[in-house]
């Protein structure tokens, strides 16, 4: 290789004119092929059926959605005149569950915004990628030491700020994360629960304490952001 | 079959410095457009009249604002209220999210109906996860005597205006 | 009687010098055909022309993200009818909720429809996510997939959320009064921030036409826009990844 042939670039739109290229490809770096036990079908009709099926199923449930249940309409908006209580949109009920307890700052900036960012790092997050179940593999004391630590933090944040809606679950999720230990050999749930990696159960643990906070948003909170049994709520309205 | 040389097809570089500095040019008069088309539509969007109610009200007369009188000015969201040393107006605005706090005369006591802050009668927090004590609001008088209260300017806790 | 004749009208329609100017494959009996109807149609091109049978499975999917897309279609379809009869405008705004609802000829029934559906496109959205997650397909290749997925995500809640104020009553106006103070606690930009997006020190009339076009314009523009991103990536890093344990694509070293 001492001297390259001169480049010459053909301006030709006659096909037969351009040179072929030909790729020279060393022995230990030959091109891997991915290879598919797989089968495969013809995307019309099969996929394009059932896409066509998805879409007359959602259709006709909210058609039948719509006739039932009429979309809410309050008064006219009064400035001057705050309902009591004053509730967001159910997806943010659980975000105004934690105004009640954390500054405007923490729960209403802070919190949404880092879970944003945790949920847009996910992929590049090593941890996400490479982890294997919880509790296997792994130094079983240390894992215990971890969880149990993390947990209490949490929980004593959470209570700190008597935040016994996020404290409550926090604690029920790590007592999921001790029970999964040995799992495998358990019934069908603890199976599936000794397979969760370390980000499943975070994941778990964010879940599950999204759906708390916003029930109790939804169905648990009169006047005043106060407690209250739901049908009692009902007799109130 | 095109008869031009092949040197000249060369992407050669006879004077690269004079390139990058074209290049850069063009990219820095791209990115001031750009920059400058930014400021203009942020400034279009930012309106320059508001229609918004006058923040000013008349609260009466200072005489009429005994010892522990607690008048609530529904439109202007305020609260005037008297002492033993004079006048002073509190925002209704609950410092949590906004709502609209209500005087309950019979705790003494202005709560929110939103996330459950109570405030006592000089705005500071009793209660709730309000971060902040009401907006105490400056009072004047006018040329008649009456009171005005501005909602506009706040002043500082525990301001109270004498008569 | 009516059927053969029905049939043949159908058969003289194929025929016919327009229609397979529009159509040009000829009948999907064969494969070729088939491979044709997907990557000659402008809608239908998404597709590759064959799929894993196993990505068809229920449990592959839960066709969660086609339950959202699905939403999207019956918001656009519903979403535009509406807009014939609403004036961003106060009180005109309330008003029209009242005409949609009594007087409009099924008025109550598209904006039920267009109510429903955008809070089922929230949660479709969410369980999307979560299977994915679950699923761990947000694996190499497809990291940015996911965070177009997430962007989605939120662009479909800032959707749903700017439509929460348009009926200007007494829900809307407050939800958005306190979810806009939220706003304002962000350090340093809270306050103009809040500014900008209401066009006021509060929610107002300027508000309310601001929201409109955010809600009819500006977001489902860019909604669309990523939304074209993030199923055109699904095929470029080959196809919908199921439950972890069936799909182990392993690069296979070529036999020498």
């Amino acid at each position: 290789m001492s001297a390259l042939p001169p480049l010459s670039p053909v301006e030709s739109n006659d096909p037969v004119e351009v040179p072929r290229r030909v790729a020279l490809v060393r022995p230990d770096a030959r091109p891997s092929i991915r290879r598919s036990s797989d089968k495969f079908v013809m995307a019309y009709p099969h996929l394009i059926i059932r896409e066509v099926i998805l879409f007359q199923v959602v259709v006709i449930f909210l058609t039948i959605m719509a006739l039932i249940f009429n979309a809410p309409l309050e008064g006219i908006a009064n400035p001057v005149e705050t309902p009591n209580p004053a509730k967001a949109p159910w997806y943010f009920l659980g975000m105004q569950e934690l105004l009640h307890y954390f500054p405007p700052f923490v729960a209403g900036v802070l919190i949404p915004g880092l879970v944003v960012v945790a949920l847009a790092v996910i992929p590049y997050a090593r941890i996400n990628l490479t982890a294997g179940p919880l509790w296997k593999g792994s130094d079983e004391k240390k894992t215990t030491l971890a969880v149990a630590g993390v947990a209490s933090v949490l929980v004593l944040f959470f209570g700190g700020f008597q935040c016994w809606a996020a404290a409550v679950p926090t604690a029920a999720v790590a007592g999921a994360m001790f029970m999964a230990r040995g799992g495998s050999n358990g019934g069908r749930w603890k199976q599936a629960m000794a397979r969760l990696t370390l980000p499943q159960w975070i994941m778990t643990w964010f879940v599950v304490l999204a759906t708390v906070l916003t029930i109790i948003g939804t169905y648990f909170r009169g006047p005043g952001w106060s407690f209250v049994w739901p049908w009692t709520r009902m007799v109130h309205s | 079959m095109s008869n031009i040389p092949p040197e000249e097809l060369l992407l050669e570089d006879d004077d690269p410095s004079r390139r990058q500095f074209m290049n850069r040019l063009g990219l820095g008069a791209c990115a001031v457009a750009a920059a400058g088309a930014g400021v203009v539509t942020l400034d279009f969007l930012k309106p320059k009249v508001l229609f918004e109610p006058p923040t000013k009200f008349k609260a009466g007369n200072p005489a009429d604002y005994t010892e522990g009188t607690v008048r609530f000015n529904k439109e202007q969201r305020a609260f005037v209220i008297g002492t033993a040393g004079g006048v002073f107006a509190l925002s209704a605005v609950c410092t949590h999210l906004g709502c609209i706090t209500r005087y309950v005369s019979d705790e003494g006591v202005i709560a929110c109906p939103c996330h459950g802050s109570k405030f006592d009668l000089e705005g500071n927090v009793t209660h709730g996860p309000a971060p902040h004590p009401l907006q105490w609001l400056e009072v004047a008088v006018d040329d008649k005597g009456e009171l005005v209260v501005d909602t506009a300017v706040g002043i500082p806790h525990g301001k109270v205006f004498r008569v | 009687m009516n059927t053969p004749s029905l049939d043949s009208l159908g058969l003289w329609l194929r025929g016919t010098s327009v229609y397979r100017s529009i159509v040009r494959h000829g009948s999907t009996e064969t494969n070729r055909n088939r491979s044709l109807i997907v990557f000659e149609n402008l809608f239908l091109h998404v597709h590759p022309v064959k799929v894993r049978e196993k990505t068809l499975r229920f449990k592959h999917t839960y066709w969660l993200g086609g339950i959202t897309i699905v939403c999207l279609v019956v918001l656009v379809a519903t979403g535009v009818p509406l807009m014939f009869y609403y004036h961003p405008s106060v009180p005109q705004a309330y008003q029209d909720m009242k005409e949609l609802k009594y007087v409009v000829d099924n008025g109550i029934f598209l904006r039920n429809l267009h109510r429903w559906g955008a809070h089922l496109m929230v949660f479709g959205a969410f369980l999307h996510m979560l299977r994915v997650f679950y699923h761990g397909a947000y694996q190499p290749p497809r990291q940015f997939n996911w965070v177009v997925g997430v962007f989605l995500l939120v662009l479909t809640l800032f959707l749903s959320y700017t439509g929460y104020l348009l009926p200007w009553d007494q829900l809307a106006f407050w939800g958005v009064s306190v979810g806009t103070n939220m706003a304002r606690e962000a350090p340093v930009i809270g306050d103009k921030l809040r500014f900008f997006l209401l066009g006021g020190n509060a929610v107002s009339e300027n508000a309310l036409l601001r929201f409109y076009v955010l809600h009819c314009v500006v977001l489902p523009v860019v909604l669309f826009m990523f939304l074209g991103v993030h199923i055109w990536r699904i095929r470029k890093d080959g196809g919908v990844k199921g439950p972890s344990e069936d799909a182990p694509d392993v690069f296979h070293e070529d036999e020498p």
